[in-house]
């Protein structure tokens, strides 16, 4: 289990990497955070797993997603 | 807010936000025999804050939740923990010590104590957080 989670961490990390739009790239960041704290869920640490969805799948997405909305999808100004 | 604003992320963010700071209350105020604390519960709420800013706007949330109050009561958390660090020093003899039992299995001395941390480090966190996010979001400075 733990070796799946951390492969699955693995290919979402490198897709995260590949795309292309940045809104892409942080709904993968937020499932790569969700995989961590299911990693660590399955450790025996839910107080970490607890942390790690909070701030990494919640905040962390969050305050991108606003910045994503501010910066009017990242597209390049010519 | 700015630009174009769905509808699907304002219902949700504002029917979830509510649910979500009740569960951070929830982490905070069963920290001591849960999973959960003072820190987790804390950004819970700073994400329902966060939520409901996005749903809403920030200048609708900051009506709400003024930054002033806010950052005051982060402020108060704070000092309140070095307060209560402090008594812990003088009576037990360790920074944060337990001061109001000794702290044997079953009785209520050890988790009252716990209990208090946790709501202070709760109201640190979540203040703390909600005031970044807050003055981040800010329209135009």
């Amino acid at each position: 289990m733990t070796e799946l989670l951390l492969g699955l961490q693995v290919i979402v990390a490198i897709a995260c990497l590949w795309m292309k739009k940045p809104l892409a790239a942080v709904i993968l960041l937020g499932a790569f955070s969700l995989l961590g704290a299911l990693l660590f869920y399955h450790l025996d640490a839910p107080d970490v797993a607890l942390t790690e969805a909070a701030v990494g799948a919640g905040v962390t997405a969050l305050i991108f997603v606003w910045f994503i909305h501010r910066t009017r999808g990242g597209e390049h100004q010519e | 807010m700015i630009g174009r604003r769905t509808d699907m992320l304002d219902v949700v963010s504002r029917k979830l936000a509510p649910f979500v700071m009740l569960f951070g209350f929830y982490l905070i105020t069963f920290g001591h025999a849960t999973p959960g604390g003072g820190f987790q519960g804390g950004v819970v709420i700073a994400s329902g804050v966060i939520m409901l800013a996005l749903g809403r706007g920030s200048k609708t949330t900051e009506r709400r939740f003024p930054v002033e109050p806010v950052h005051l009561a982060e402020a108060i958390a704070l000092s309140g923990l070095l307060v209560v660090g402090a008594i812990g020093l003088l009576l037990s003899g360790n920074f944060l010590g337990n001061f109001l039992s000794i702290g044997t299995v079953g009785e209520t001395g050890p988790i009252a104590f716990i209990f208090m941390l946790n709501v202070l480090f709760g109201v640190k966190v979540g203040a703390g957080v909600s005031v970044i996010c807050l003055k981040l979001f800010e329209e135009d400075p």
